[in-house]
């Protein structure tokens, strides 16, 4: 089970769209996903530990290093298959690259 | 037309006397089967959207019926009127998404996109679907205050909504400066509370003639947000706004403790039912994004999505928090004012605005929201008879909660909407010149106030593309 978190400003609309995004197009492709949602200003290097992926609808300035991959989800947002097709690659290729 | 009325009527009335969650299952799932979305996908979003309205109104009727008593023990000690209880923008969304005007707003406004793409006017392709809530508010207001003249209400809602589109293409240099996008990125958003940025711009201008020595003392947003860690969370601000108003209102310690967990409870409870409105509009925003995206096959585009992807700089949340306990005390001083905030406490409504006009320096955003904040809870106030009238008439305010107890969200997108809409409904209400005179002075000054913030960011656009050449 791979556990990805999304974030995004008020944790409420747009990475809950990203979360049900990826939930859904990744179990197509055969991976196990688990996505939670989060606002931007609530992740910490804690919270951080729990996941293998983070996916921001940008990458944010935490005032930390964030230590696992980073995936930009914002193109998902714009539900046109052409645009959100590489966040989807990408995300895929990063999973594989997790050997896990 | 008369038999066409009592046919109406008839067919209608049963379905309208189900009350508002019901109402919006039917609408929402007929919208998005007609969006051509598949039955059982449009069936979900129907569904989702009227449990999301009754769960709403439940926490609603938690956090007032627990916070009622308390507030009417502060009011009785010291005689200050706080008695608005601050929901947030969740409920509100929950009102304005339970009335199926936003349904025709959202048709004017997605025509509007078309005919304004077409005649390029504007380079967006709006797919915030959800946001609409925001300008329906708007329209709700004019049609409350006319006796439901829908005309003024479509009228306003089409002219502000032409700003909105033209705004999201003049601020699209900035976006792409403040979160390091490429040209080639197609990220924009034409969200209301950037129609906040020309009375920003007014102010940040105050600034660039008389005080540019307080760039100065600019601090690292992004450090600050790290010190602030959970203190600043969504149930840890609702734990301190319980203790606050168990302590203005003279409460025992016991009822202190239960006021404190009853904050925290119901401000994780509204984002958490907000996410269901989401989910459940998800549906029909794709529907329509299927239909315009094949009508403009081919153009290039900017798309408008939610603010969020600004939520990257840290910027946003260091003004928010520094600006809540500022809040807080001009609340109780500010003369006129008859909100608490609570819910909306953290002012998103505000800062995403002020990040663009300032471009990230935090002592402006600071020192301008705070002269700001008061248009935000005066509009909160002004709007609050209609949100709970509303609220009543659409089922998402609960039974059991005292008649005199009214809601609001402190620090709403688009404050002076707000009131512009007030006098334009008031005009439509009661057509005497008075009333016209103040609709068109207020209508005259918020659009000359544009135009002026148009060349400015004109200017400033022409100057971030020469030193991208540089």
């Amino acid at each position: 089970m791979i556990k990805v978190l999304a974030a995004c400003g008020a944790g409420v609309n747009s990475s809950h769209q990203i979360k049900s995004a990826i939930e859904e197009e990744m179990s197509n492709r055969g991976y196990q996903i688990q996505a939670d949602t989060v606002m931007v200003k609530d992740i910490t290097e804690e919270l951080l530990l729990k996941y293998d992926i983070l996916t921001p609808i940008s990458t944010p300035d935490l005032g930390f290093k964030i230590n696992i991959p980073i995936v930009e989800a914002g193109p998902i947002l714009y539900r046109i298959p052409t645009m959100s097709q590489p966040v989807f690659d990408k995300l895929e290729e990063t999973i594989k690259s997790l050997n896990k | 037309m008369e038999a066409l009325i009592s046919f109406s009527n008839q067919f209608f009335k049963p379905i309208l006397s189900l009350g508002g969650p019901p109402v919006m299952f039917i609408v929402l799932t007929l919208l998005a089967l007609i969006m051509k979305v598949k039955f059982a996908r449009a069936l979900e979003g129907g569904m989702k959207l009227a449990i999301a309205l009754t769960g709403m109104g439940t926490v609603i009727g938690i956090l007032t019926g627990a916070f009622a008593p308390a507030l009417q023990g502060f009011v009785k000690s010291t005689g200050i009127q706080l008695s608005i209880t601050d929901v947030g923008w969740a409920p509100l969304a929950t009102i304005t998404w339970g009335s199926a005007y936003t349904l025709y707003f959202l048709m004017l406004l997605v025509i509007l996109n078309i005919v304004m793409l077409v005649m390029n006017k504007t380079n967006t392709l709006d797919v915030d679907i959800f946001d609409v809530w925001h300008l329906s508010v708007v329209g709700l207001l004019v049609m409350y205050y006319s006796n439901n003249n829908l005309f003024l209400a479509s009228l306003l809602v089409l002219f502000i909504g032409v700003l909105k589109f033209i705004n999201s293409d003049l601020m699209k240099p900035t976006f792409n400066e403040l979160v390091n996008m490429p040209e080639s990125n197609p990220t924009t958003t034409t969200h209301l509370n950037f129609m906040f940025n020309p009375i920003a711009m007014v102010l940040n201008k105050v600034f660039d003639i008389f005080l540019p020595f307080i760039d100065k003392y600019d601090f690292d947003a992004a450090t600050l947000n790290k010190k602030i860690g959970f203190w600043g969370s969504k149930f840890a601000i609702g734990c301190y706004l319980g203790v606050f108003v168990g302590i203005l209102g003279q409460q025992e310690l016991k009822s202190i403790f239960s006021l404190a967990f009853t904050g925290g409870v119901c401000l994780e409870l509204f984002s958490f039912m907000g996410s269901w409105f989401i989910a459940a509009v998800e549906p029909l925003s794709q529907g329509i994004t299927n239909f315009m995206s094949k009508k403009f096959a081919g153009r290039q585009f900017n798309i408008g999505i939610d603010w969020p992807f600004l939520a990257s700089r840290a910027e946003i949340w260091a003004a928010a928090n520094v600006l809540a306990p500022i809040m807080l005390i001009e609340a109780l001083f500010l003369p006129g004012n008859g909100v608490l905030p609570l819910g909306g406490i953290i002012a998103m409504g505000m800062t995403p605005s002020l990040l663009v006009v300032t471009r990230g320096k935090m002592m402006r955003m600071i020192i301008i929201g705070a002269l700001m904040l008061p248009v935000f809870l005066l509009a909160g106030t002004a709007i609050a008879e209609f949100a709970t009238k509303t609220a009543l008439a659409v089922g998402a305010f609960p039974p059991g909660i005292a008649e005199t107890q009214m809601i609001t969200h402190s620090t709403l997108e688009g404050p002076v909407e707000k009131f512009i809409a007030i006098a334009v409904g008031k005009f439509g209400g009661n057509m005497t010149i008075e009333n016209a005179i103040k609709m068109v002075t207020s209508l005259v000054v918020y659009l000359g106030l544009f135009v002026w913030y148009a060349k400015q960011m004109k200017k400033r656009n022409i100057e971030l593309a020469a030193k991208k050449q540089n």
